[in-house]
């Protein structure tokens, strides 16, 4: 008899989202699927506003990463408006979008993933949250703490408001660094080293334990894509987008904002509100690849950073050629943090930093515009149009999970036919199959949060209709 | 890190647009202004209680957690004291709880604030808003003093 299992919703992600397996008569997996159950609408809702109001409307698509939004945003208006912005802003936009990688990174690798990692797959769901991390490795939990209120604090301190800072604007930010600012935030930089160093301390100790997990979370060959400096360095704010094969050769780079759209298609699956992004020429599903962390540290030659570049280095040695399990996303997660403390300390010591001239201004100038950033979860990119009066007439946002979401689907399978056997399932592999789009860390709703308090049904469907077996938690 | 350093702690929670959800914001710019030269009371006030908090606890001798309540009758006052949770199933990443936050500021630092009491006001309405129901309106005058008094004794003993 074939059954359906379904997860719904998956917890421990920043929204709301299920997972269906499908079983034929003999009780294999035969398909699975990650379904992304909101509908955004922020494109639609957007038109008919003037074009300067996008950055402060898009950054409510997101209570984790609105910098991304912010800066996506920004730049798009920016290419409306035909208007390169002052040097000092460029500077402080990217240790702000620098702070929200570190802040949310944190989340991602202490908060949400780290009960796996150090309370164990199989651990008692009860236990299997922060307030367990904080019992038992009380260490771990004041360092992602510790990291969090770094990159947050950093945010407050730039853009005066902790989430939706408003300081990002068409043409650069709002008001300059004060000196104050400037050296608090320097006061703060060897705690969040320390911290930082704890965690990846403490991951390398444990990673090899999770041998089985990083065999089958989502490993399989894929293109990755991200933004890349002229000198193969890491870039999370300016620069243009690489893509590599699965054998790591370049397939196409220089690709700017505005050429985005030219070789980045979207397919649309019947199962999910999120669409699937592709690499034009190769098609779709071919031309699926993937991005964030693990992706950009596949794509890069160099982080530009000394203790980054050492961790880069360590981390290219786990495959001769591109990294191709997303377990390593994990890894991937504390290299980047490493890069963004190491980062913010240099951009703190350019000596333009203070300086006063912080915004260009310009009005409707194209009809069109493209920004792209990197957002924590990977490639971001808001196209705008407008009309003669500035007023929005389309919008198109591409969000990192988006481009992901084919090899979520991809490894929600993987290791859905690795687990389950002769239909049979528990609560441990429940989590296995979870814990493979966590380590994506999508970003579903972008607006609401919730995990834990929710429940979470696996139920196991006939192909008549009937329930024939169900696991409840919560 | 900006350190907190403070004897007492106002910790406030709720959103202005959500109608009577915004009476914690409220009372802690009321009291801000209130303690102004009251070095002593730091003041903070978010939209929900996240796990960083549990930082901000544990350099407090005492914290007064002011919220709205949705279970309380509309406009009264409630003034309880508040111990740390044990490991609970489904704590969040994006809201926890008074008694959870003391719980992480536990378990964490290993020194939660000596005293702990939970100031809340039964909500009307926290429909789409900026406005507070009639009921929490009139009920503000005891609540600041209530406020008022907490703080005072937090601040003479700890």
């Amino acid at each position: 008899m074939s059954q359906t299992i379904t997860i719904d919703p998956v917890t421990r992600l920043e929204g709301h989202g299920k997972v269906t397996i499908q079983l034929n008569d003999q009780g294999e997996v035969t398909d699975a699927h990650f379904h992304v159950t909101q509908v955004r609408g922020f494109e639609r809702f957007s038109e008919g506003r003037p074009f300067y109001e996008m950055p402060s409307l898009m950054a409510r698509i997101c209570g984790i990463c609105p910098v991304s939004h912010l800066i996506a945003s920004a730049k798009a208006c920016e290419a409306i408006m035909s208007v390169r912005i002052p040097h000092t802003a460029a500077q402080l936009r990217r240790m702000l979008n620098l702070a929200q990688m570190v802040q949310s990174h944190a989340l991602s690798f202490f908060y949400l993933s780290s009960p796996d990692l150090i309370l164990g797959m199989e651990a008692d769901p009860k236990v299997r949250n922060i307030l367990g991390v904080a019992a038992a490795k009380p260490e771990l939990g004041r360092a992602g703490i510790g990291l969090r209120r770094f990159g947050q604090h950093i945010i407050e301190l730039l853009g005066n408001k902790r989430i939706h800072p408003g300081w990002v604007v068409p043409g650069g930010v709002t008001e300059p660094l004060a000196q104050a600012k400037r050296d608090e935030i320097l006061a703060m930089i060897p705690e969040a080293y320390a911290n930082l160093g704890l965690g990846i301390g403490w991951y390398k100790q444990v990673a090899e334990n999770f041998k089985p997990e990083i065999d089958v979370f989502a490993n399989f060959p894929s293109l990755y894509m991200g933004l890349i400096n002229e000198d193969e360095s890491i870039e999370f704010t300016d620069g243009a987008l690489r893509l590599i094969d699965a054998q790591g050769n370049t397939i196409d780079e220089g690709i700017t904002a505005s050429k985005y759209n030219e070789v980045i298609g979207e397919a649309v699956e019947p199962y999910s509100y999120t669409k699937f992004a592709y690499y034009k020429p190769l098609g779709y599903p071919d031309g699926s690849y993937r991005v964030g962390p693990l992706a950009r540290l596949n794509i890069v030659k160099s982080m530009g950073t000394p203790k980054a570049e050492k961790e880069l280095a360590e981390f290219k040695q786990l495959a001769n050629g591109p990294v191709e399990s997303s377990f390593y996303y994990h890894h991937a997660r504390l290299v980047e943090m490493l890069y963004g403390i190491e980062k913010i300390e240099q951009i703190l010591s350019d000596p333009l930093i203070l300086d006063k001239h912080v915004r260009a201004t310009a009005g409707v100038n194209r009809l069109e515009g493209s920004g792209q950033a990197e957002a924590p979860r990977g490639t971001l990119n808001h196209h705008y149009r407008v009309d003669e009066n500035g007023k929005m007439t389309w919008a198109n946002l591409v969000i990192a999970t988006g481009q992901n979401n084919n090899a979520m689907n991809k490894g929600v399978a993987q290791a859905a036919k690795h687990y389950i056997k002769d239909g049979k399932f528990s609560e441990g592999i429940l989590n296995r199959v979870e814990a493979v789009v966590r380590t994506f860390d999508p970003c579903l709703s972008c607006s609401t949060h919730a995990y834990g308090q929710m429940p979470l049904i696996l139920t196991l469907v006939s192909s008549q209709g009937e329930v024939v077996d169900q696991v409840v938690r919560g | 890190m900006k350190s907190t350093r403070a004897r007492c702690l106002l910790l406030a929670c709720g959103n202005t647009l959500r109608g009577d959800d915004g009476i914690g914001p409220w009372l802690a710019d009321w009291a801000e202004e209130r303690f102004a030269d009251e070095p002593g009371l730091h003041v903070i006030s978010r939209q929900q209680w996240t796990p960083e908090l549990a930082a901000d606890l544990a350099e407090a001798s005492a914290v007064l957690f002011v919220d709205c309540s949705t279970s309380s009758q509309a406009g009264s006052v409630e003034l309880i004291e508040v111990h740390p949770a044990q490991r609970t199933e489904g704590v969040g990443t994006h809201q926890v709880s008074a008694a959870e936050l003391l719980g992480l500021a536990q378990e964490l630092y290993g020194s939660p604030p000596r005293k702990a009491l939970l100031l809340t006001i039964g909500a009307g309405s926290t429909e789409l808003s900026e406005e507070f129901s009639q009921a929490v309106l009139d009920t503000i005058p005891l609540a600041c003093e209530q406020l008022q008094s907490a703080v005072e004794k937090m601040l003479a003993c700890c």
